[in-house]
């Protein structure tokens, strides 16, 4: 009998092997065809990871990996438990589990790969139930060819670099980011690179860039929240060493009004005061303050109304209060007036204004600045450049900023460093450079 | 610009701030609906298993296990969405300065009322439906206090393991979707009710059910119970025919004639004794320290899980 069990575990041994080699040839040349390196076909995990890219399913292919690897975890195990085991039998009900899962992964790459191949979806069932000789097929033979391949950015090349470090500004914010990366899944991504330059103090600063750009990854490495390989100074203070006291002097509102419906305006602004302002502050000083902000924005009327009773304007409103309670120098404010419409948002704006001329620094991130445009003193431009990193493609004054790009507004400017699969020129790079050579020449 | 260090507010102020949230929503955002819902729930099962609880072996067993079950259903229900349902506001308020374990302290005090709330009304049930509960006392010297004590760990400890998955959940529907998978996990788990493989009984050490269940019967004197299933598994074979005899219903007249059958549950139950559920404090304090020991893990999971809520995904 044991011998009987040894010889179908043999055999199932042996086409697990044989299905292994097959697959990793197929996938050795398919992953040629499809521009990944082909000896990704022999590394187990990795190779689904890399058969999900040129299936166009990347996050697919990335939980593929975990759940090979997972599978592998219990799989080995389970060949040292003898049959009759019990405790085989609760193994084996994660490993169906992940099994399954792993299943309904498969198809959805496979699908997947068959779309990218421009081939009949009954490749599916090749796919599953023999997947080795189909995977020979799709890869040595000419008929089967990707409709595109994957993209791989390297770090290298890219724009002309600055490296111009801006010297620190006393009266305002000095941003000296050399470059953020991050690792996702065993890839490390440069997400923004070489951004250096300084907001005075009473500057209200339009932060503009396409999906992708790196905004908000430049949002958060200024603010400290993300730390970048940067120098970032708030006066003479490094926000990065400082962390723990300067958060609270920087504002930051996100886009999504993120307040309990359930609570009053009072309440709210009254609970952000206690968090925010220093323990030091009394409580009369504190009413005093949150009376101060509620008439600043507006609010003082509806003060005993719940936040989920307010308009989308007055809860915006409270958003950017709850941040300004604590008298912020730096405040940054991620697409203020998204879903509010031309009056409401042009009255909003006219209030960042009034807070920047009382001597703060105000930076918006807003994807329709050609409204309000008047009110702002600065432009940031961020552009994704050929390498996919996020870069500066102009700092400065918004009358300047019309003539470097040679164009009429801040959505055709956006229009032309966007790059072209995303509807745009593609003229990301050369803005970078040209704006490299500007400050480079500046600079001497 | 130049500012010199200031202090802001501390971990505790901030509890103290969270927890007065938390009481608003509970007003407020109709939390507490969990109340009357364990009222209930304790009813319909006073009603279902209550009559043989702490009378017999059998009604003890079915009826502590099926208290145990409410407690782990009222813990999960009190805290499965409390996180996930506001997590993109605890992700803006860290930003600003929240400190992860005050957040989580302000829970943990304001789950700890919620369950003993929970654990007073059921106690009031079980009595206003005349379920008998114990009365001897064990490890504390008063009337009900260690059956009050285990369920409301036991409750506590579930609602603590709820909390953690909606520290790792990213919305409520993906809470709502493990909480079965874990209450199955706890009730087939207990140790005490199903028959597990001996190579299954290490899992049911992460139960509360298991350690709920233990508690329960011991505080209650299980093995001073009499047991009755052997008593009505004879009665309905009294008919049975040998030699053209009854001996069974011979023996039953017998038994009922001399006044035995009190000796006789007796002693089927002084065979039946389950050495774990002993009137024993230490099995009890052992118990209520798994019960502790889980909650804890389950806490210091969530803080851990949640120090890395900047790290979620716009």
């Amino acid at each position: 009998m044991n011998t009987l069990s040894d010889m179908a575990r043999g055999g199932s041994y042996l086409i697990d092997l044989l299905t292994f080699f097959l697959t990793s040839a197929g996938y050795y040349k398919i992953f040629e065809k499809c521009g990944v390196k082909q000896i990704y076909a022999l590394i187990p995990f990795v190779r689904d990871y890399q058969i999900g890219r040129c299936a166009d399913r990347e996050d697919d292919g990335k939980e593929l990996a975990v759940l090979a690897a997972f599978l592998a975890v219990v799989y080995f195990p389970m060949q040292f438990l003898q049959y009759n085991n019990k405790l085989l039998i609760i193994v084996m009900i994660p490993y169906i589990a992940l099994q399954i899962a792993r299943l309904m992964l498969h198809i959805r790459v496979y699908l997947g790969l068959i779309k990218v191949f421009e081939k009949k979806k009954l490749w599916l069932l090749g796919f599953l139930f023999i997947e080795g000789p189909v995977c020979i097929l799709w890869g040595f033979s000419d008929k089967f060819m990707p409709n595109k391949k994957v993209q791989n950015f390297s770090d290298q090349g890219g724009a002309r670099e600055t490296g111009a470090v801006v010297d620190t500004m006393e009266d305002g914010l000095t941003v000296n980011i050399d470059k953020r990366t991050a690792v996702e899944f065993f890839r490390r991504k440069t997400l923004l690179k070489d951004i250096h330059l300084s907001i005075p103090k009473g500057h209200m600063v339009l932060l503009l860039g396409g999906s992708g750009a790196g905004k908000t990854t430049f949002v958060n490495a200024v603010t400290g929240y993300e730390k970048a390989d940067a120098k970032i100074e708030l006066g003479t203070r490094d926000v990065y060493e400082e962390y723990g006291q300067m958060m609270y002097d920087i504002g930051f509102v996100p886009q999504q009004d993120l307040m309990r419906g359930n609570d009053t305006v009072m309440l709210t602004l009254s609970d952000a005061a206690t968090l925010r302002l220093p323990s030091s502050v009394s409580f009369i000083e504190r009413k005093k303050r949150i009376d101060e902000v509620l008439d600043q924005f507006g609010l003082a009327a509806v003060k005993n109304n719940l936040v989920e009773k307010l308009s989308g304007g007055q809860r915006k409103r409270l958003s950017i209060a709850m941040e300004f309670i604590s008298d912020p120098t730096l405040f940054i404010l991620d697409e203020p007036d998204s879903g509010l419409d031309g009056v409401v948002a042009r009255g909003l704006f006219e209030k960042l204004r009034a807070i920047a001329d009382e001597g703060k620094i105000v930076v918006v991130i807003t994807h329709t600045p050609d409204r309000v445009i008047d009110l702002f003193d600065d432009v940031i431009v961020l552009a994704k450049d050929s390498t996919r990193t996020g870069r500066l493609a102009y700092y400065g004054p918004v009358s300047e900023a019309y003539d470097f790009f040679g164009k009429k507004s801040m959505e055709e400017i956006l229009l032309s460093v966007n790059q072209k699969d995303e509807g745009g020129e593609g003229k990301a790079d050369e803005f970078v450079g040209k704006y490299a050579d500007r400050i480079n020449g500046k600079v001497g | 610009m130049e500012k010199t260090q200031k202090m802001h507010r501390g971990r505790f102020s901030q509890a103290i701030i969270y927890l007065g949230k938390l009481f608003r929503m509970f007003l407020f955002q109709s939390d507490w609906k969990v109340l009357p819902m364990s009222a209930v729930i304790a009813g319909l099962v006073c009603v279902a298993v209550g009559s043989n609880m702490y009378k017999t072996m059998e009604g003890t067993q079915m009826g502590c296990f099926a208290l145990s079950c409410v407690c782990i259903w009222n813990g999960f229900f009190n805290s499965i969405q409390v996180i996930c349902r506001e997590r993109a506001i605890v992700k803006r308020e860290h930003r600003s300065g929240l400190h992860i374990t005050s957040y989580l302290a302000a829970h943990m005090i304001y789950q700890a009322m919620l369950c003993a709330l929970q654990v007073v009304i059921m106690i009031v049930v079980c009595q206003a439906m005349n379920v008998t509960l114990p009365s001897k006392p064990l490890v504390i010297p008063w009337k009900l206090a260690d059956f009050a004590v285990t369920l409301f760990l036991i409750t506590y400890c579930a609602d603590m393991l709820a909390l953690l998955i909606s520290s790792f959940s990213k919305t409520t529907t993906a809470a709502m979707t493990i909480m079965p998978f874990l209450l199955i996990v706890q009730l087939l788990f207990s140790g005490g009710f199903f028959s597990l493989p001996k190579e299954a009984q290490p899992f049911t050490n992460m139960t509360a059910t298991k350690w709920g269940l233990t508690a329960l019967c011991s505080v209650g004197d299980y093995n001073s119970l009499p047991m009755v299933s052997i008593w009505n598994n004879a009665l309905k074979m009294k008919n049975v025919e040998v030699e053209g005899e009854k001996p069974i219903e011979e023996a039953f007249v017998y038994l009922e004639e001399n006044n035995m059958k009190e000796q006789f549950l007796m002693q089927s139950a002084q065979h039946n004794q389950k050495p774990e559920y002993n009137f024993d404090d230490d099995i009890v304090y052992s118990c209520w320290l798994w019960l502790l020991m889980w909650t804890c893990v389950y806490v210091i999971a969530s803080v851990v899980i949640l120090e890395f809520i900047d790290k979620d995904k716009r």
